[in-house]
């Protein structure tokens, strides 16, 4: 460990980049996840790697794409309008099964919204911004210390299953600064890639694991990319029982592994009556929020996922089972209360507190939303 | 030591949040936990200006000011908006030129403006000179973790003249504490 | 000089083009370049977009990137600045790079990143059925503009000549020689080069403007060309009169020829 230093969440962010391997930063500003690009740019050239300040978003996910084709772990970082903008090339590293990370920093929407303001609105999007059926890896971090620890874990797991892993966090996170210890050297994880004869390579062929071995371009291997439907070849059909095939791989190779992707912390449930349900700053709001109502004799625990995506419904589940109610807390309309009630199926009574004026849900404001039972919002 | 939320809060060029970055850097200097936050509009100039710096002895779960325990309002706009904010038994500071007509407990008033004024010839120092006051006024961190944190802070050029600012700061405080 | 199926994957075969198509005549001219440059066909990455011919790409074995609509430059100059040790090339066509990838191309021009665009300007959207694009001359049918078209044609070479591509070469798909001899001088070229290849579409535009099949829009288009008889200053682009539905002239050859810094991306710079 590091000396304690006071580190920004963006700054958090890119130096996870770097520790995680990322040799490639492809990006374009947009307030509040400039400061990635401004510290990638200063760091990453030392490091050995590439900067690019791209024309727009979608050239931006589009070099990335480009780049980790070429061998690198490559990223890029944005904010909602970006967001949207990346949605095409989300879905397109989704199908060619191009590993890569994308940061959003949260702001305030839709449209141009609320700049400078925090929102978790992009939760959906996330998931579902892409068109088309897809699976999504989506990590939430709640503090500077794990925004370093997730985008570590977002290469790894990008690595790992050759598709796009999404870090979400909202602009509190990526504009506080917090004193953290990072780690000297962390646990890193590199895309398999394949050991045969080149002219016998299928680059769209998989083992159990259901994850091809991906060679970088100009390795000897030489291989079609695309993003339409393809077979085993890589090479596009429109076959019905290849496309299904892929489609439900590509699936799979996720789902399959979701045990070991899915991550929530738990906090105070054991002998909770009331569970608070809350992700990114919000987290950070419900936890002070549950030490402070039980000061004032109310048994409240929380549930945080890291990962929103894929949905830790058995972790929701489990807690909903202990308790009476459960909260969601969430700085929207009303996005992730969805998945809990799914998951909740009853076993509790769910209610949310939404707020998407571009204030941060704060502790003092769940104390009382807990006092009061639940329920209601701006 | 217990969770202390300060809040330092002006108009854009006083310093701000570079103010504030120091005082957290300062605390993580002293042994403490620190956190901060800015919260600003469009401007790079101009507008207002607000850092929120959270300290305490162990774990910091929320990371932004909620329950303000002191304000350092360097504006009358920050003094008339976060004045309400402030916690039962909380404490504001204020600059002399925006300092309420009517005595207040809780309030104190000290002439960071004009004296940021005297050492530097415009505002830059602003903020050094509050956190001089705060130190002095409300201790929250060593004297001396304070003086490294603005020196490695600021510009070599500037240190001099900031360090002045800061000591200068502590002086308002200890000539009106008789 | 090779045998060309040593750079096609003939398993891949049959094509989708449509018969009378020249974008087969360009493939077979880039191939032919590649094979005069001796180049290592392990080292060559060919990047695409979305349309006829973009789909060259799945036919041609190299590292080959079939992308999305437009986007070509912009995963090419990733690919590039990662792996500065490909030839990175870009096939693209009029609709592809000049209106949803408009954006990437100017950008990819203006940074002279060492890639080479090929451009098949076949004046129409083949693939989505004979619609409008931004090179369909005015007063030319196609199937969203019935009437003719009333909108002005881009200059594809003006315009990248004036986003500072430092390589501009248009040429004909109907002379596949000076083609395959100015794409190896555009793959030379240290820097960003561009070569504006005038195909044909006789399924749409030529059906569409009863112009005839492809031999007689080959020949057509041969006939027009005015070469580059004059010097560069002196040089005019495609001109048309409005009332025709084709332009009466084509300037090919060489338009540009610079040296200028290539950007390689911010990086470590290497002892020299």
């Amino acid at each position: 460990m590091s000396e304690a230093q006071l580190i920004q969440g963006n700054e958090a962010c890119a130096r996870g980049a770097l520790a995680a391997g990322c040799n490639f930063y492809g990006g374009y500003p947009i307030t509040p996840s400039s400061e990635i690009a401004e510290h990638m740019v200063r760091m990453l050239p030392d490091a050995g790697g590439v900067f690019v300040q791209m024309e727009d978003e979608i050239a931006s996910l589009a070099a990335v794409i480009g780049a980790s084709l070429a061998g690198s772990k490559a990223m890029t970082a944005t904010s909602g309008p970006g967001f949207s903008l990346m949605q095409e090339h989300i879905g397109f590293a989704v199908m060619a099964e191009v590993p890569c990370v994308v940061v959003n920093v949260m702001r305030g929407g839709p449209s141009t919204g609320l700049p400078t303001s925090p929102s978790q609105g992009d939760v959906m999007q996330a998931r579902w911004g892409t068109h088309g059926d897809h699976p999504a890896i989506v990590l939430a971090p709640s503090s500077v210390g794990e925004v370093f620890d997730l985008t570590v874990r977002a290469f790894n797991l990008a690595e790992r299953f050759r598709t796009p892993v999404i870090l979400l966090y909202d602009e509190v996170i990526g504009h506080t600064r917090e004193s953290v210890q990072l780690p000297e050297k962390v646990e890193i994880v590199d895309r398999v890639r394949p050991d045969g004869d080149a002219a016998d390579f299928l680059p769209k062929a998989a083992d159990a694991t259901g994850v091809p071995p991906l060679p970088a371009f100009g390795d000897g291997y030489r291989f079609h990319v695309t993003g339409l439907s393809h077979d085993e070849r890589g090479f596009p059909t429109d076959d019905g029982h290849v496309a299904g095939a892929l489609l439900d791989r590509i699936h799979t190779k996720v789902s399959d592994y979701e045990d070991e992707i899915t991550a929530a912390e738990t906090f105070m449930l054991d002998d909770a009556e009331v569970a608070l349900f809350a992700y990114g700053i919000v987290g950070r709001s419900a936890r002070e929020a549950v030490l402070r109502s039980r000061d004032a004799g109310i048994k409240a625990g929380l549930i945080r996922p890291t990962t929103l995506w894929p949905f830790p419904s058995q972790q929701v589940a489990a807690a909903a089972a202990q308790v009476d109610k459960v909260i969601v807390a969430e700085m929207n309309l009303g996005q992730m209360i969805g998945e809990v009630e799914r998951a909740t199926a009853g076993q509790a009574e769910v209610v949310g507190h939404m707020r998407a004026d571009g204030e941060p849900i704060t502790p003092s404001e769940l104390v009382g939303v807990v006092s009061a039972g639940g329920g209601g919002g701006h | 030591m217990t969770r202390s939320e300060i809040r330092i809060a002006g108009a854009g060029g006083q310093g701000v949040v570079t103010a504030g970055r120091i005082l957290a850097e300062a605390a993580i200097l002293s042994g403490s936990n620190a956190t901060h936050n800015q919260v600003y509009g469009p401007q790079s100039r101009g507008g207002a200006s607000r850092s929120d710096v959270v300290i305490a002895g162990d774990e910091i779960g929320f990371p932004l000011a909620d329950e303000i325990d002191l304000l350092i309002a360097l504006s009358s706009e920050a003094f008339e908006k976060y004045r309400p904010e402030i916690v039962d038994g909380g404490r504001v500071i204020v600059d002399s030129r925006c300092a309420p007509e009517a005595d207040d407990d809780n309030t104190s008033d000290f002439a960071v403006v004009d004296t940021a004024r005297a050492v530097s010839g415009g505002q830059l120092v602003t903020g050094v000179v509050a956190l001089g006051v705060l130190q002095a006024y409300a201790g929250l961190v060593d004297a001396d973790a304070l003086g490294e944190a603005v020196a490695a802070r600021v510009p070599a050029k500037h240190r001099a003249m900031n360090l002045e600012a800061l000591r200068a700061g502590r002086e308002l405080v200890s000539g009106a504490i008789p | 000089m090779a045998d060309v199926k040593t750079y096609l994957r003939e398993w891949a075969m049959p094509h989708v083009l449509c018969p009378g198509c020249a974008h087969g005549i360009v493939m077979r001219g880039f191939l032919d370049a590649i094979d005069q440059l001796q180049i290592d066909q392990d080292k060559v990455a060919v990047v695409a977009g979305i349309g006829c011919s973009s789909r060259i790409v799945g036919y041609i074995d190299f590292c080959t990137l079939h992308g999305t609509h437009g986007r070509a430059p912009a995963f090419a100059t990733g690919l590039k600045l990662a792996r500065p040790d490909l030839h990175v090339m870009v096939i693209t066509g009029d609709g592809d790079g000049l209106a949803i990838g408009g954006n990437h191309l100017i950008h990819a021009a203006r940074r002279n990143i060492d890639m080479t665009v090929m451009l098949l300007n076949n004046s129409i959207y083949g693939m989505t059925g004979g619609q409008a694009a931004p090179t369909t001359p005015a007063g030319a049918v196609a199937s969203t503009t019935p009437a003719g078209n009333t909108e002005p044609n881009f200059d594809a070479c003006k315009l990248m000549i004036g986003a500072g591509a430092s390589f501009v070469a248009r040429v004909l798909a109907a002379n596949p020689i000076e083609m395959s001899k100015v794409i190896a001088d555009g793959v030379r070229h240290p820097g960003f080069s561009f070569i504006e290849i005038i195909s044909d579409c006789p399924e749409y535009y030529g059906r569409y403007n009863k112009v005839g099949g492809g031999a007689e829009m080959l020949t057509w288009m041969a006939r027009r060309d005015a070469g580059v008889a004059v010097p560069l200053s002196e040089k005019k682009f495609v001109e048309h009169v409005p009332s025709s539905p084709v332009p009466t002239g084509l300037t090919t050859g060489v338009l540009e020829r610079d040296i200028r810094p290539v950007f390689t991306g911010v990086r470590k710079q290497e002892p020299q």
